[in-house]
């Protein structure tokens, strides 16, 4: 339901401004709801997880303080590790041939980021967004710091326009030996992140889609029939 | 012996026992036909639409736009311009697709413009495709292609002549330019049955002379003149869409969704589906439970009818006791008895049951285009009958221990 409230606030958002040459648009935002992609075909399955920052650290300003800082690298090092965010039935046998894992900072004017880019990232991961933190850190004046701080419950978020929403994205790529073994993924993600709310899934194969509400209680899908 | 005594007792009370066991069956089927009717709207929906990946519309809530794309509920939002769909048809990922454009209808039925493409890649119930029954698919501008439920409830055959109206309201037609019925297609028993289909470039023309939803006053162009211009059309309502691969689907409606220049939504149409069962599920438990309820209640009647009736058997157990029953043998029959009283109720409501959905599938499938599976029953309805005979027992121990004590305490001496 909320979703749809989402929808047309959008919606009427977009109509007033589709006036204007240039269209604007705004990718929806919603804490507490991460989103999951998962794709099967032959023997691969990916998947695809988009999760606010709020969702994962807790925030979703720009880390500046060395705790904040500190709780983004974490982070980062618990998607790298697939086990942290989800399990596969060990008897499909499958293989992680690519994992790749970012934040995005989805502020008002979006930047491209497109999956392509992202492979560049692979490596350089780390350096990446450190090198990132610490310019802004000197650069971003301290009022703005403080005045964030109070926004834990974050319900207005139309106001800080010019924050950035960050969203970390991380993509797993399996080849797997025995796919159709693949009956359940469950989501250690929910206690790896307790901030966590809960996740919608797109799933689809071959077999067709559907899809699934995920919550801590029963941190998993049943797969069966589905691959 | 003890199975005959307890069968002819209940004969003897036909009338009570018969009006209890009306009773549970009419409850029981209650409860089946909803389970039924539940499972068969589930996979009539689900079986609408197969091997279509990807649907594109206006920027729309999914459910919506799958309403209104597959379903031919509720209308699009918006359109989306011919130059979009153009450019979602180059995009590597894109194997195949399908425009459809939706708006105007005739005699309360939708029609809708499409391609021959449309035929050859709609599949519903897994991989069934779309097949021509009688005639064939438009070759002509002015061709109609007819699903097999409008052709059947309006006694068209090839060659009718029929007028299309403007909107879904027929406050003017298109009497202008008529169709004519070139093909009508087989039973799918899917919302294309429901459906009158014709070119895009039909839809176009019978729009060449209108501006914003009215007729331009005075101005008919003629056919002729019609047929040469250049029908391609400016907008469609929605796209199905087939990817190269699996894989790149979320790629593909990621780019859709955030496509800069106009605002559209992709759905899987499946996801969509299984989301609006979620909201659909809410009402679903609900009147599964007051079914639940309802069998309840019909438990708690018969033991209420067991009850009154001890008092009128009192004399018949001081009997059975002279006869030399044991207190637990009176016990043995009561039980006994709301066995058999379970089981010819179960017996019951699976005959009524049948009757019932034998007369009204057809009324179901006319007005809601939901084709209730008439099959044998379930493993799952045994185990609701299993149940429902082990709360009967359960229900009737409190009668049955009663009885134990009349039949202790009245012994031959009964003074009523």
């Amino acid at each position: 339901m909320r979703k749809n409230i989402y929808y047309s606030l959008l919606l009427s958002a977009l109509v007033t401004v589709s006036v204007a040459e240039e269209t604007r648009q705004v990718d929806k935002h919603e804490h507490g709801v991460g989103e999951l992609n998962i794709a099967v075909e032959g023997n691969s399955i990916d998947l695809e997880f988009m999760i606010p920052g709020a969702d994962v650290v807790g925030f979703e300003y720009k880390a500046k303080s060395e705790a904040d800082i500190a709780l983004v690298k974490d982070a980062l090092i618990k998607f790298d590790e697939f086990n942290n965010i989800f399990s596969i039935p060990s008897a499909s046998n499958c293989i992680l041939v690519e994992a790749d894992i970012s934040i995005n900072q989805g502020d008002n004017h979006k930047d491209e980021h497109n999956h392509d880019e992202h492979d560049d990232h692979d490596e350089h991961e780390d350096e990446h967004d450190h090198d990132d933190h610490d310019e802004h850190e000197d650069e971003h004046d301290h009022d703005d710091h403080g005045e964030h701080d109070d926004h834990g419950e974050h319900d207005d978020h139309d106001e800080h326009d010019e924050e950035a929403h960050n969203e970390f994205v991380a993509h797993y790529s399996f080849n797997c030996g025995n796919i159709k073994e693949i009956d359940r993924i469950s989501f250690p993600y929910f206690t790896t992140f307790p901030n966590s709310g809960e996740l919608e899934v797109q799933f689809v194969s071959e077999i067709g889609s559907t899809s699934f509400e995920v919550e801590g209680d029963e941190p998993f899908i049943d797969l069966k029939g589905k691959i | 012996m003890l199975l005959k005594l307890s069968f002819s007792s209940l004969y003897a009370r036909l009338v009570t026992v018969g009006m209890t066991i009306l009773a549970i069956s009419v409850s029981l089927m209650l409860y089946m036909s909803v389970e039924k009717l539940r499972t068969s709207a589930y996979t009539s929906f689900t079986d609408t639409i197969s091997q279509t990946d990807l649907i594109v519309g206006a920027r729309a809530s999914s459910v919506q736009l799958l309403l209104y794309s597959v379903f031919r509920i509720g209308n699009a939002t918006n359109n989306i311009t011919w130059e979009s769909y153009l450019d979602l048809v180059s995009k590597e990922e894109v194997d195949w697709t399908v425009p459809i454009s939706l708006g105007d209808s005739h005699k309360g039925f939708r029609v809708m413009g499409t391609n021959k493409e449309f035929f050859s890649r709609y599949k519903y119930r897994g991989s069934q495709s779309v097949s021509i029954d009688k005639g064939y698919l438009f070759e002509d501008l002015y061709d109609v292609v007819l699903g097999a439920g409008v052709a059947e409830k309006l006694g068209y055959k090839i060659g009718t002549s029929l007028v299309v109206s403007h909107g879904l309201q027929s406050f003017s037609d298109h009497d202008d330019q008529p169709f004519r019925v070139s093909g009508i297609l087989k039973k799918t028993g899917t919302p294309v049955d429901n459906t009158v289909i014709v070119s895009l470039a039909a839809i176009e023309a019978i729009h060449v002379d209108w501006s914003t939803g009215a007729k331009i006053p005075g101005q008919l162009t003629p056919i002729d003149e019609i047929r040469e211009m250049d029908l391609t059309p400016k907008n469609i309502t929605a796209a199905l869409v087939g990817v190269k691969s699996k894989l790149t689907i979320f790629q593909l409606q990621r780019w859709i969704n955030e496509y800069p220049e106009e605002a559209m939504t992709a759905i899987l149409p499946g996801a969509a589906l299984q989301e609006l069962w979620r909201v659909v599920g809410v009402i679903e438990n609900l009147l599964l439970g007051i079914s639940v309820v309802v069998i309840f209640t019909t438990l708690v009647g018969m033991a209420a009818i067991m009850f009154s009736s001890l008092s009128e058997r009192r004399r018949e157990m001081a009997i059975w006791r002279a006869m030399g029953a044991s207190p637990f043998t009176v016990i043995g029959l009561l039980m006994l008895e709301a066995i058999f009283i379970s089981i010819l109720s179960i017996t019951f409501s699976v005959v009524l049951l049948f009757c019932v959905l034998n007369l009204l599938q057809p009324w179901i499938d006319y007005n809601y285009g939901i084709l209730v599976n008439i099959e044998m029953l379930a493993i799952k309805d045994m185990y609701v009958f299993a149940v429902f005979i082990i709360a009967s027992i359960t229900v009737s121990l409190l009668p049955a221990i009663r009885a134990y004590w009349f039949s202790i305490n009245d012994g031959m001496t009964i003074k009523l």
